[in-house]
């Protein structure tokens, strides 16, 4: 270090020695280039802070161009890495952020191509289609599906009345009001007296005149009145036009 | 140290432009940090960042030049250090296990050979708080008496005995070391 000194300022050092009248002392003089040499060869490099000063000028200057600097150079070569843009130290984050909206637009892209292929798919092949139709039917109807099958069953019911009944009365009710309703009946006891009082309940939509006439038959009934009796009279009326069907084939079995 | 503020460099510093600031932060930044180093300081480039922080915003009003620009500055950094010195008198001494200051330690031969080579700041340490300062800002700072005199507040009378003083206290310190050594 001492050798990269000039002899001006090791001269410096002679002359404080003589003022002192210490020239002699040549241990003396070695510990002061010592000390001298405590003085590091390059600056430090500036942290973020002063860096953005060294960079930008006094805050009344800030306007002056910073592509005039000529030292700037000397000093961020000191920093391990510098960008041309930014201070030693100072990171952008703008690459970052680009980061983040890169990566949503290539996942989007990625979502949007699998449909648009699926898609196709599903356009071109006719199984593709019946076996995705398959399957989202299994996924989302096994709650509805059953009491849907059970209702089939229930319509043979009237050849079998006394089976299918009761259970089927619930679920079958849906599907088709007059089979349903008379199946319901006979399970609940004797075929012949229920059918009608069954009817009325069920028949309620069809809404039709000549339901008068049969209300006394339906009191007649055991258990109905309860349900049906006179309440449900205005929706049972209707249901006669079928009930003349139906009647038939109880007396049949 | 080698490198000397041209005038335009210092004219550039003082109206506030970056080049300025970077020349000056180039050239003088080094002894800065020597001053804090010699001074005992922990961490002395903090401190000498600090100083830079401090100082350059100001500028603009340094009058005197070279020697003035290097006068205030360090009579900043010397402000600095007296707060460093009174803050670290109040606040309890945190450092961490270093063998090496453990006393049931002993010194293998190789460190009693190195340290027998002395280092300046052990002298240093060993003078008067007056005299230490003097002598690092005449030496590492290169300042003039009375430039010392200036930051210091002192006559440049007083500065050269304070000089005169520390000179020989430390050559004392230095040939005990070498008779120790021998």
């Amino acid at each position: 270090m001492t050798g990269t000194r000039e002899p001006q300022q090791d001269g410096s050092i002679q002359a404080m020695l003589r003022d002192s009248g210490l020239e002699s002392s040549t241990e003396l003089r070695g510990s002061l280039e010592e000390l001298r040499a405590l003085v590091p060869d390059r600056a430090p490099a500036p942290r973020a802070d002063l860096a953005a000063l060294l960079t930008a000028g006094a805050p009344a200057a800030a306007t002056v161009p910073t592509a005039a600097t000529t030292a700037l150079p000397l000093v961020a070569t000191a920093p391990d890495h510098t960008e041309e843009a930014l201070p030693a130290g100072v990171s952008s984050l703008a690459e970052r952020r680009g980061r983040k909206r890169r990566l949503a637009i290539v996942g989007g892209a990625v979502v949007g191509a699998m449909t648009l292929g699926a898609g196709a798919v599903a356009a071109s092949s006719e199984d593709f289609r019946d076996s995705v139709n398959h399957t989202v039917g299994v996924i989302f109807q096994p709650s509805g599906e059953t009491p849907d099958v059970a209702p089939k069953p229930a319509k043979p019911s009237p050849t079998d009345i006394p089976a299918t009944p009761a259970p089927s009365n619930a679920a079958g009710a849906t599907a088709q009001p007059t089979a349903g309703n008379v199946p319901e009946s006979p399970g609940s006891a004797t075929p012949g007296p229920r059918t009608p009082a069954a009817t009325p309940p069920a028949i309620g939509r069809g809404g039709i005149l000549p339901t008068p006439p049969h209300r006394p038959v339906t009191p007649g009934v055991p258990g109905l009145p309860g349900r049906g009796g006179d309440r449900v009279l205005p929706a049972n009326p209707l249901p006669e036009p079928t009930l003349p069907v139906e009647l038939p084939t109880l007396p049949a079995r | 140290m080698a490198e000397q503020l041209s005038d335009d460099e210092l004219s550039a510093a003082l109206a506030g432009e970056p080049s300025g600031f970077s020349a000056v932060y180039t050239v003088i930044s080094p002894a800065v940090l020597g001053y804090f180093r010699a001074r005992g300081v922990d961490d002395a480039e903090a401190l000498t960042q600090d100083v830079f922080v401090d100082v350059l915003p100001k500028l603009a009003k340094v009058t005197g030049g070279h020697s003035g620009l290097r006068t205030f500055i360090f009579s900043i950094a010397h402000a600095r250090l007296v707060d460093h010195h009174r803050r670290a008198e109040r606040t309890p001494h945190l450092a961490e296990y270093d063998p090496r200051d453990d006393t049931r330690y002993a010194a293998s031969a190789e460190e009693e050979a190195l340290g027998s080579l002395g280092g300046i700041t052990d002298f240093l340490a060993q003078l008067n708080d007056e005299q230490r300062e003097v002598l690092v800002l005449r030496i590492v700072a290169d300042l003039s008496i009375e430039q010392v005199a200036g930051i210091m507040d002192k006559t440049p009378g007083a500065i050269k005995q304070l000089q005169r003083r520390g000179l020989s206290a430390l050559r004392e310190l230095v040939t005990e070391k070498d008779h120790a050594a021998s």
